[in-house]
């Protein structure tokens, strides 16, 4: 398969509903199959008949699926790291040595890892909040899946998986916020309390030790066991989201309104920066990308589309740069190709 | 009540660290535990294990019958080996998965459907080479026998249904 990351990004598309706090929604299905070990203590046999088992219904003809079948070992580092970047792949794939296997779909938004840290994790990721859709995505591969192969399954455990975290659905799904407006109005923890109660799972982007970058935030369900697939969703999507969506854009209405020659500033320098800049580390472009978010929500801006927004706070990692300029790039360079696809972008 | 390092807020976020024997130690209310990125939600397996370290001891010798997996493996890498596990150490996993599942211990989703009948083969076939092999190297030829018929009949049966 050509795989084409300019053309196939669910970034792309024009729905993105309550896209200006709502990044992206993710799902994903973690699955065993009955009578084999877990990945962590399969042989190379055991993890080859799994994938033999699991590639039958990708590559039968008349398969529903319509995914495309990727032996991890044939694919390339470069598209490899991209896939991590698209969170169609986990690194953890991408590094292991063990026969494993990705099964995506031709517009790059759902994908089937095969021996992962389970045989089998389902994914979807679409733009904006689209949780019901993304459940739906999943759920839709699981049943086809479902026919041909053999759950490990327990009536009191459901799903069978290597860690106790994801037993039961299975099911994990995923919201990255941008939430700049309560990080400056200093009410963040509001967001901390909207989710008590509800066992959610609230990481800044990038994780620990370093910060947040540029006011993302990713929400997830913490428990897998207990409650139905579509409860999980609906505490996220129908519970936890609406108020925290409502605070974060009266926050900017605050700022917008109260200190608009700051907000300005911000939005303006950000843009001054990313013009100009010839080296950017990935932090800064981030950061500065999050303040022209900002910018273009409460209508500073007008001439900058928010999906070329979107689509650089992906396409300036490292594996998508690599990919694009289709070489080995050294850290240097990279930071300089960074600044050079931006300015291009925004038509600097 | 400890407050937050930052400001006089009350924290909901402990770090302590040692690093070349100088602790370290963190506190932050939840506006800077955001702010900083820190983990709010996952729970760290090793503090669970820590508060079951009793049960952990008692069953650290048991290895799983299917995949040779013991609690000591178990508590190193945090993952299970395969189903049988769940059976294997289901006096040690359920305190566990009673904490990282919030109290539910009863699977109230979506069921699998009926099993294929293409994968119920290839699984008794595994099965019963898995039992040959055992007969074999204990020198049990009459059950070998049996176990060959076996797999005789259902490598006919797999014939007949591909014609």
């Amino acid at each position: 398969m050509k795989i084409n990351p300019e053309q196939n990004c669910p970034f792309n598309s024009d729905y993105a509903p309550f896209g200006d706090v709502v990044l992206s929604s993710r799902a994903r299905l973690a699955r065993n199959l009955e009578g084999f070990p877990f990945v962590n203590r399969s042989t190379t046999s055991d993890c080859m008949e799994v994938a033999s088992l699991v590639s039958r219904i990708c590559t039968q003809d008349d398969s529903p699926l319509s995914l495309e079948w990727i032996d991890m070992d044939e694919l390339d580092e470069i598209t490899s790291q991209m896939f991590v970047e698209r969170h169609l792949i986990s690194s953890h794939l991408a590094e292991s040595t063990h026969p494993r296997a990705i099964a995506v779909g031709p517009e790059l938004s759902r994908s089937v890892m095969v021996n992962e840290e389970d045989h089998i994790r389902i994914q979807s990721i679409r733009p904006g909040l689209q949780l019901q859709e993304v459940r739906e995505d999943v759920q839709k591969l699981d049943l086809s899946i479902e026919e041909v192969i053999a759950y490990a399954f327990d009536e009191q455990f459901g799903f069978i998986t290597a860690c106790p975290t994801n037993l039961g659905t299975g099911a994990r799904f995923s919201v990255m916020l941008h939430l700049p407006g309560l990080r400056i109005v200093k009410d963040l923890q509001r967001v901390h309390q909207a989710s008590e109660g509800m066992s959610l799972a609230i990481r800044g982007y990038r994780g620990e030790g370093s910060g947040t970058i540029a006011d993302l935030f990713q929400v997830s369900n913490q428990l897998t066991l207990g409650e139905t697939e579509e409860h999980l969703c609906n505490i996220l999507s129908d519970e936890f989201l609406p108020p925290v969506i409502e605070w974060e854009r009266k926050a900017r209405m605050r700022i917008a309104k109260e200190q608009p020659s700051k907000l300005d500033d911000q939005t303006f320098r950000a843009i001054g920066v990313l013009h100009n800049a010839r080296i950017l580390t990935p932090e800064e472009a981030m950061n500065c990308l999050g303040n022209i978010r900002l910018g273009i929500c409460l209508d500073r801006i007008t001439d900058i589309d928010i999906r070329t927004i979107n689509r650089l706070m992906i396409d300036i990692h490292p594996g998508h740069l690599r990919w694009k300029y289709g070489k080995e790039l050294s850290t240097d360079e990279i930071n300089s190709r960074r600044s050079d696809l931006i300015r291009e972008k925004l038509g600097a | 009540m400890t407050t937050c390092d930052l400001c006089d807020r009350p924290a909901i976020y402990h770090d302590v660290r040692i690093v070349n024997n100088v602790h370290n130690t963190t506190h932050l209310c939840a506006e800077h535990a955001l702010e900083a990125g820190v983990n709010l939600g996952p729970i760290d397996l090793s503090v669970v294990f820590s508060t079951i370290e009793e049960t952990l001891e008692h069953t650290s010798a048991k290895a799983c019958p299917d995949c040779g997996m013991t609690i000591a493996q178990y508590k190193k890498c945090s993952l299970l080996g395969c189903p049988t596990c769940y059976e294997t150490f289901k006096e040690v996993l359920l305190p566990i998965i009673n904490k990282v599942q919030n109290n539910n211990t009863q699977h109230v989703g979506r069921v699998p459907s009926q099993m294929s009948v293409d994968l119920n083969r290839h699984l008794q076939i595994r099965k019963l080479l898995k039992k040959l092999e055992s007969a074999v190297s204990q020198e049990q030829y009459e059950q070998a026998a049996t176990l060959r018929d076996q797999l005789r009949e259902l490598h006919e049966s797999d014939d007949h249904h591909e014609n």
